[in-house]
């Protein structure tokens, strides 16, 4: 079906319920919206005057004006977590061209090329993988990537740009209206170098969601996420790999983590690549990933997080722990101190979210702060209730397009300092907030007395709730429209055509440079030793039940040996040191004799 | 303090709405119906010491509702503009007309700003002789004042919201429609002055904005809608049908056509009455139905006795009842005990009985469980629960209890309150410098309890050329004799020949004979 068919289905909205639609956003905007004031000064843009000036129109715009306005003005925040879905909401639904941009190249220069393309959608034989893409009906491609920029959401320019190559071909029909246009005409040039054009029509596909996509109440407020994202992600697979979009059918997660190994000449490497944190039990996940490393060397792992749109924020941020020996510190998150916030604090149905922040916007409203405390949303302990699983080095890919929970375990890799971050354009996508629906929100502030007015069917808004700030090294920094960096990579063509041939090369290169240690350690049954190998390790710890077990025990380097257990022993932890420095650490739990 | 009135019950019952039974409404001291039952049936407790009004064989009905006036003009008489010689197009027409200002504007304005409390209890008593126990249209005041009949517009329900019915009697730009819209989806009702004039004529844009806005809902109150065609009518869904007030006597006085009833009705939506004002429409609700039923013969529109009565019980109350959320214009356990009673005729359908009662029929008015007006010998057995003051309707003694607004424990007389009108009229000039003087001399805050009562009438107050305050006018304003309450010889005479009717009010003096 064509997208713009939608738009024919949809119930025009009365003035009154466009009012509606606007004082409730205004509410939320001035009295929830986390990024309001960062907003301000950054962008220069009022968008509570905006909505004022819109409210004004209300009457002589059309239906579908309005919610482009709308649309306009929220998009204007550069925030894909606060965005606004009309009555045109199709849950789910992407519009879609047949084919695929990429971008390879310096980023001043980059070159577009069609990257894959849905074969049963195109009847031009000479439209194929690797043509290059030169206008875009009729304006020069690169022009028609910056003029689409305008109006997508991302802090920097290179994010907005990335997030346009992507909407240009892909648009969630659920957070934006329906394309303007029903068809493009494409120019490029073919293979022999000589130009020619397309005709392609939209099409609106529905991808639908993994069955252990979130859904669950308890996950839909704890989220850091770009649901447009999310739904393109999903859509692309389904156009072009419908057999990995058929496995997760199977598999619980596979449609949010895959992994391999990777042979380069530095050596042979673990690829782990998580595609999205927008599962319910991070339990599971986190189980899921461990079973997956397990399979991979311990020579070092690339972890791909590129066009990772967030998801379940203890999702990311538990799973860091996996790889350090040390306590990971969470992301810290603050609410705006308002009455709105307090009264959430207050609420029945969020009061137990929100208790941790509850005492610092009490106490704001007697003194003028604007800002609650900033304290974690992953609760530290369940941050390291797992431990080390993986001991071999590690390294983090990202883009423009890694955004929300992404931007969190990219931010936890450095502050941690698990390892270092490679990344393709300036940094992550800068998406540093936790993001609550209108229909929770709703919720709990009916429950709070301070009701909201009621949205039409059809009609919702997510909002950035509480802002999120790094932690350590980086303490207090804001990750919104800041994004994490890393050490620069540009894509080439070998990437987009090989399976990422020399991206995975340069990790490669990163990785074998860094120190390398190991330490496995096995346990039988009941029996009261340790079997431990380690590599690289001098020293090991032994841990009993929270308390020492002994001496400092010196290991030979590669050696293997013994560890006796006291009969009282339960949970035991056994960690490793090289040069005096922690660089491994593993737990186990010791059964019980009968 | 309790009331129970015994006698021919016609409940309007809404499981079945023919029911007509001897039996007895229990009112209790709130001025809420704690019960109505067959005769014989037990006596609920706590009204063992309340006054019993035994009305025998006459009719005991919900008190009427009149769903559109403009109380603030009711003492004016009917007005024609003299050189209007065709029906005017809509109600921006004849508020530009050249003795609009002369006749209606600057004489109600004066009267409200000179004599508020006069004015008021003589356009209540009027009512009240009608039957009318409650009425849509009063003029937005600084303070409470004495009030002896339900104010529609006002309406708390016992509580402090007073946003419980939104009322507009001036167009409204969109985006104040949309906004009305937003308050009716919070449960609010609206009542609006709506496209009224001639089918084809701009003022039904109203309506369409209306539409548009998302008004046109269940607690839509929508008055005239007579430029509405057919159409037009199919933008109101059926599921979302709401209330229509039908003035057949003002539409056909100015505009020589009425509402289509039809048309409304087939949406589903309520017609309920209203006597609109003193210039262009009937004294009373009462004289409405008999307008409505002339127009139904005209019309051919077949609409019963019984439902012509609905338009002033059960019609506008269920309206009503949903943006009060209490019952009204029903006698029913929970309602408001507003009650009208109808002197027996001997028999014959009750219905038929009530369209073609008058004045000299009605027999008590009771709001929120206090008689205000009635035979002389009811309101004497009453006597606890209200003071009254004689007046002579026809012939008849009757008593009326409007409160004294300079004592509150006393009734106001008929003397004083037509005094206080006359002295008005005899020199208005000297009256409105003089309400000036007592409003300019007042120290305190203008809403407190014995701040001088100010009305604003609701009303366009015309186009003609008029400099600044109506204090610039004083020595041309002339202020007509009062009327009397009653459709009388010298009402009938104005109307005939008079208007745009075409003779069919001439015909409502067949009722009165």
């Amino acid at each position: 079906m064509s997208p713009r068919g939608i738009e024919g289905d949809v119930r025009p909205l009365a003035w009154g319920e466009r009012l509606d639609i606007l004082d409730a956003l205004t509410m939320v905007l001035e009295g929830v919206y986390v990024h309001l004031p960062l907003k301000r000064a950054l962008y220069g843009f009022d968008v509570i005057r905006g909505l004022a000036n819109l409210r004004q129109q209300v009457p002589s715009l059309t239906d579908l004006e309005f919610h482009r306005e709308l649309t306009s003005l929220v998009n204007r925040l550069r925030d894909a977590h606060t965005q606004y879905r009309g009555p045109w909401m199709v849950p789910d639904a992407v519009a879609s061209l047949p084919f695929l941009v990429e971008a390879f190249g310096p980023a001043d220069r980059p070159t577009y090329v069609v990257s894959k393309i849905d074969r049963r959608a195109i009847k031009d034989r000479r439209f194929v993988p690797g043509v290059t893409i030169e206008y875009w009906n009729g304006v020069p491609f690169r022009r028609a990537v910056e003029v689409h920029a305008e109006r997508e959401t991302g802090g920097r320019p290179d994010a907005r740009r990335a997030r346009a190559l992507e909407s240009l071909t892909f648009r969630a029909l659920e957070f934006a209206p329906p394309p303007d246009e029903e068809w493009v005409v494409v120019g490029y040039r073919d293979r022999e170098g000589r130009a020619r054009q397309v005709r392609l029509a939209w099409e609106t596909i529905e991808p639908g969601r993994a069955p252990v996509a979130s859904n669950k109440v308890g996950t839909r407020i704890r989220r850091g996420i770009d649901h447009a994202a999310e739904a393109v992600r999903r859509a692309k697979k389904f156009r072009f790999n419908r057999g990995l979009w058929r496995a997760e059918r199977a598999a619980p997660f596979a449609d949010f983590l895959t992994a391999r190994t990777v042979t380069t000449r530095s050596g042979r490497f673990g690829y782990l690549r998580i595609w999205s944190f927008d599962v319910d039990d991070d339990q599971a996940f986190v189980e899921a990933a461990i079973r997956l490393l397990r399979r991979l060397p311990d020579r070092g792992l690339i972890i791909d997080l590129r066009s990772n749109p967030g998801g379940f924020i203890w999702a990311a941020e538990r799973l860091l722990q996996l790889f350090t020996p040390h306590p990971v510190m969470p992301t810290r998150f603050a609410l705006r101190a308002t009455p709105v916030t307090s009264a959430l604090a207050r609420a029945a149905l969020t009061r137990a979210e929100l208790a941790p922040w509850a005492a610092s916007l009490f106490a704001a409203e007697r003194t003028g702060e604007p800002y609650s405390s900033h304290l974690p949303i992953t609760p530290p302990e369940r941050c390291n209730d797992v431990g080390q699983q993986y001991g071999g080095p590690v390294l983090v890919i990202v883009d423009a397009n890694t955004y929300s929970s992404g931007d969190l375990f990219a931010a936890g890799i450095v502050d941690n300092r698990i390892g270092p971050v490679l990344c393709i354009g300036e940094a992550t996508g800068a998406g540093g907030a936790n993001v609550w629906r209108s229909d929770d929100l709703r919720a709990a502030l009916s429950s709070a007395k301070v009701p909201l007015p009621q949205l039409p069917e059809g009609v919702s808004f997510t909002v950035a709730v509480r802002r999120a700030v790094r932690t350590n090294d980086a303490e207090g920094s804001l990750i919104e429209d800041a994004g994490v960096a890393g050490q620069p990579y540009e894509m080439t063509r070998r990437d987009i055509f090989g399976s990422n041939r020399d991206l995975i090369e340069r990790c490669g290169e990163i990785l074998a440079a860094q120190p390398r240690t190991r330490l496995e350690v096995g346990h039988r049954g009941r029996a009261r030793t340790l079997s431990v190998r380690t590599g690289g390790i001098e020293e090991l710890d032994l841990y009993v039940n929270g308390r020492t077990g002994g001496p400092t025990i010196a290991v030979n380097r590669g050696g293997t040996l013994r560890v006796p257990l006291p009969p009282h022993a339960r949970e035991v932890e056994l960690v490793g040191f090289a040069g005096g420095v922690v660089r491994q650490r593993r737990r186990l739990t010791i059964a019980r004799r009968p | 303090m309790a009331l129970v009135i015994a006698g021919r019950i016609v409940p309007l019952d809404r499981d079945d709405p023919t029911a007509v039974f001897k039996g007895r409404v229990f009112i209790d001291d709130s001025g809420t119906i704690e019960r109505v039952t067959a005769s014989g049936a037990a006596e609920p407790s706590g009204f063992a010491g309340a006054p019993v009004l035994d009305v025998g064989d006459a009719l005991v009905l919900p008190g009427l509702i009149d769903l559109h006036n403009h109380i603030g003009y009711n003492a004016l008489p009917l007005w024609v503009e003299p050189r209007q010689k065709v029906p005017f197009a809509h109600h921006d027409s004849w508020t530009r007309a050249p003795t609009y200002q002369a006749s209606i504007s600057w004489p109600a304005q004066t009267l409200v700003a000179a004599a508020p409390e006069a004015l008021l209890a003589y356009v209540q008593l009027r009512a009240l002789v009608g039957g009318t126990t409650g009425i849509q249209g009063w003029p937005s005041a600084n303070r409470k004042s004495v009030q002896a009949l339900r104010n529609v517009d006002d309406e708390t329900v016992g509580g402090t919201n007073r946003n419980l019915i939104r009322t507009s009697a001036l167009t409204l730009k969109p985006l104040d429609l949309g906004e009305m819209a937003q308050a009716q989806r919070q449960g609010a009702g609206f009542i609006y002055h709506c496209a009224e004039g001639q089918v084809g004529s701009l003022v039904a844009r109203e309506f369409v904005d209306a539409a548009n806005a998302g008004c046109l809902g269940k607690t839509f109150i929508g008055i005239h809608c007579n430029a509405i065609a057919e159409a037009d009518w199919q933008r109101w869904e059926k599921s979302r049908a709401g209330t229509v007030v039908w003035s057949p006597f003002s539409n056909l006085w100015l505009y020589g056509t009425t509402t289509d009833i039809a048309a409304a009705r087939a949406r589903g939506v309520t017609v309920c009455l209203g006597s609109d004002w003193g210039p262009s429409g009937a004294k009373n609700v009462l004289a409405e139905i008999k307008v409505a039923r002339l127009a139904s013969e005209s019309l051919g529109l077949g609409l019963t006795d019984q439902a012509l009565v609905e338009m002033v019980t059960a019609g506008p109350g269920d309206a009503l009842a949903r943006c009060w959320n209490k019952g009204v214009g029903r006698l029913a356990p929970g309602a408001f005990g507003d009650v009208t009673v109808f002197r027996p005729d001997g028999g014959g359908s009750v219905w038929r009985r009530v369209v073609e009662a008058g004045e000299d029929d009605v027999m008590l008015v009771v709001y929120e469980g206090i008689p205000r007006y009635g035979d002389a010998k009811l309101m004497t057995a009453a006597a606890g629960l209200a003071r009254s003051s004689p007046i002579t309707i026809r012939g008849r003694r009757r008593r009326f209890a409007i409160g004294d607004p300079d004592n509150p424990a006393g009734a106001w007389s008929w003397k004083e309150i037509t005094g206080r009108l006359k002295a008005v009229r005899k020199d208005p000039a000297a009256a409105l410098r003089e309400a000036r003087r007592r409003r300019e001399a007042f120290a305190g805050p203008m809403d407190a309890a014995d701040a001088p009562l100010e009305l604003v009438l609701d009303m366009p107050f015309g186009e003609a050329p008029m400099a600044g305050d109506i204090m610039d006018h004083a020595d041309e304003i002339v202020i007509p004799p009062l009327p009397s309450l009653l459709h009388d010889a010298a009402f009938f005479k104005s109307v005939k020949g008079r208007g745009f009717h075409g003779g069919l009010l001439d015909r409502l003096a067949d009722f009165y004979r």
